[in-house]
């Protein structure tokens, strides 16, 4: 089915269908995918990827009967369970958390930092049909995990989740994405950072082979401000992490990192984009992956430097371990610097594990095996060990453990 | 016989390096091997470790009565070869202490003793790292990562005397060592010398030889063994050189 025909006869399921200024925008986007060829050699979201396979998808979207769980565990502690996308209002002093809204739709009609070709946000805006907004109110310190469960086989959920830190606010913010469901997850979180505020936002990805997984999300700093993004990929089915961040008042920072574990023949598309609006701003695009069997993998990172941007300070690196020879991982770096008071770099280095240092580990002792995992496990020690968070390092332990346990 | 070596001929990407070596070392004896650069050492150290680069033309290898080349390069280490390495390499993110314990427990494992536990792992660790001058703070790093030269060959030493093999192969261990670190590694060596286990130095200088005693010295020149004697063959190399050997 065609996109315009699927969209036609699932309006009723799909948010806002009935405000005019939204359907004139889906209507532009209705022409958007009749009209692109679908370049793939210049679209970096569509490396690897079979697109069709995403556009002519059936559209199955349900409003579960178990309903989503807000609980202010301990203080200052919250635990949602998302369920399908949605998430019940939930308000007291400290956080605010309500269905997303008409205006909340708006966001990206002005904005020109993601890619007006990137047909995962096209679709997402097209059918819309679940998201939450969370509020952090003014000086509050939040720790909150949201669980996303997606309940039924052959779902496609389209949400979009609007997070706002108010000045001077601190969220510390974890969500799992671990479903066995055959579905398709397309998510899109918008998250706005007031001055003096902070957020550290972890994601842990584990999905079954069929589960796809796209997050597409968008930051912007004000003064002073810092956003945090560490996301852990051990899902058996596509994911893609598309991450765009803007420092739009000065001594704001970013810090994006990443690492994915893929095996079989798993694909994961990355990428990072750093837009550097202001003076003495700070960031940091990290990505490093490990890469199994068939499996494929593409990471751009970007760093845009404004004019007005100067003492920016902005670095990327990328590493990718290639555990067969049948794998591969593309990594493409930029700089676009129009300051000339700043500090810039960019790095990538992909191959396979180091055979002198299997040699040396092996001659005192170690099996191949536990050389390799150990290699593996070495590769990722510094990002592991900058975790904080006791409980969340542990899930990310018995999962790499439990990738490793598959590496030959 | 410990260490048997025949008729050794091995190449690597086209080019022979050892050519019919020859070389015999009896349990509790102390072996050099001199020569100069180029003449095949750290290929004859790298083999005898089962470094998988090489090709091996012909010849055969016996270690305490096993065919060398049956056994892969952990099983060799674990029989109780070890190879201090010329160029040690660094880990980051391998910590020392648990990569030492891990590497105790299967060389026990193979030999059917039992694995030593945290503590007195610990214990060994510290007591082992003194005996060399080895700070403890070191023993918190990754293996070999941010050492400096003299730093990576102590630790060499510090393994090998956790390990405690009984045939240990020091290639140019003596290489970018100041005399007070020389000192200390050799004092190492020396205190793990015993009638049951073996050494292969192999050097480029008479100097190393002055702390450790060889009980044989063999000249090694484009891949072969060309001379063998005692002692007084590290002094003619000092005065003459190697020129007259080739």
């Amino acid at each position: 089915m065609n996109i315009q025909d699927n969209y036609l006869k699932n309006r009723k399921n799909i948010f806002f269908s009935l405000n005019k200024d939204i359907q004139i925008h889906r209507e532009k986007l209705i022409n958007i995918f009749e009209n692109d060829s679908f370049d793939r050699k210049n679209n970096e979201s569509l490396k690897n990827i079979n697109l069709k396979n995403f556009i002519n998808f059936k559209y199955k979207y349900l409003i579960s009967e178990e309903t989503s769980v807000i609980n202010n565990t301990q203080e200052n502690n919250y635990s949602i369970v998302s369920v399908n996308g949605q998430c019940s209002s939930f308000k007291d002093d400290k956080i605010e958390i309500t269905k997303i809204s008409d205006e909340d739709y708006n966001d990206f009609s002005e904005n020109n930092t993601i890619e007006k070709n990137d047909h995962f946000v096209n679709l997402n805006s097209l059918f819309l049909n679940s998201g939450f907004k969370i509020i952090i109110k003014k000086n509050n310190n939040i720790k909150i995990k949201i669980s996303n469960i997606v309940t039924d086989d052959d779902l496609t959920i389209f949400q979009k989740n609007n997070i706002i830190c108010e000045e001077g606010s601190s969220l510390n913010l974890i969500e799992e994405y671990e479903n066995k469901n055959n579905a398709t997850s397309n998510i899109l979180n918008v998250i706005k950072l007031e001055k003096n505020s902070q957020l550290n936002h972890f994601l842990i990805q584990d999905n079954s082979p069929n589960h796809n997984l796209i997050i597409t999300s968008h930051s912007s700093c004000k003064k002073n401000s810092t956003y945090n993004q560490k996301v852990y990929n051990f899902s058996e089915g596509y994911v893609r992490n598309f991450h765009y961040s803007e420092l739009i008042e000065t001594n704001s920072e970013t810090d994006l990192q990443g690492i994915f574990f893929l095996k079989d023949d798993n694909k994961s598309n990355n990428k990072t984009f750093v837009k550097h609006l202001a003076e003495d701003c700070k960031s940091n695009q990290v990505y490093k992956g490990i890469l199994n069997d068939y499996s494929k993998a593409t990471y751009f990172s970007n760093t845009h430097v404004d004019q007005v941007a100067q003492k920016t300070e902005g670095y990327q690196l990328s590493k990718g371990i290639l555990l067969s020879d049948n794998a591969s991982y593309f990594s493409k770096p930029e700089l676009k610097i129009y300051a000339d008071d700043v500090k810039c770099s960019h790095g990538s280095t992909i191959g396979p594990i180091d055979e002198n240092s299997i040699f040396y580990l092996r001659s005192r002792g170690m099996s191949k095996i536990a050389a390799t995992k150990i290699l593996i496990s070495s590769f990722i020690n510094e990002e592991l060990s900058s975790i904080d968070n006791e409980q969340m390092y542990e899930i990310i332990q018995k999962k790499l453990v439990r990738y490793l346990s598959k590496v030959k | 016989m410990f260490l048997e070596i025949k008729d050794l001929s091995v190449k690597i990407e086209n080019k022979n390096i050892l050519k019919s070596l020859n070389l015999s070392i009896n349990k509790g004896e102390v072996h050099a091997i001199m020569g100069p650069n180029g003449s095949g050492k750290s290929t004859l150290a790298n083999v005898l470790a089962g470094k998988e680069d090489y090709e091996i033309l012909n010849g055969e290898i016996n270690f305490k009565d096993n065919d060398l080349f049956d056994l892969n390069i952990e099983e060799r280490a674990q029989e109780g070869m070890f190879l201090a390495f010329q160029y040690p390499v660094e880990i980051p993110g391998v910590n020392i202490t648990p990569f030492l314990h891990s590497a105790i427990n299967s060389k026990r494992k193979r030999m059917n003793e039992e694995e030593i536990d945290n503590l007195s792992f610990a214990k060994l660790l510290k007591s082992k790292a003194s005996d060399l001058d080895i700070n403890i703070d070191m023993l918190k790093r990754s293996v070999n990562t941010g050492f400096s030269g003299g730093e990576k060959k102590r630790y060499e030493i510090l393994q090998m005397s956790i390990l405690n093999p009984d045939l240990a192969i020091l290639d140019e261990t003596d290489s970018g060592l100041d005399i007070d670190a020389l000192k200390i590694v050799t004092d190492g060596v020396n205190k793990l010398k015993s009638k049951d286990n073996s050494f292969l130095i192999i050097t480029h200088y008479q100097k190393l030889l002055d702390y450790i005693k060889p009980d044989y010295v063999h000249v090694m020149v484009d891949g072969s063994i060309v001379k063998s004697g005692g002692s007084e063959i590290a002094s003619e190399i000092e005065k003459d050189g190697f020129q007259k050997f080739q």
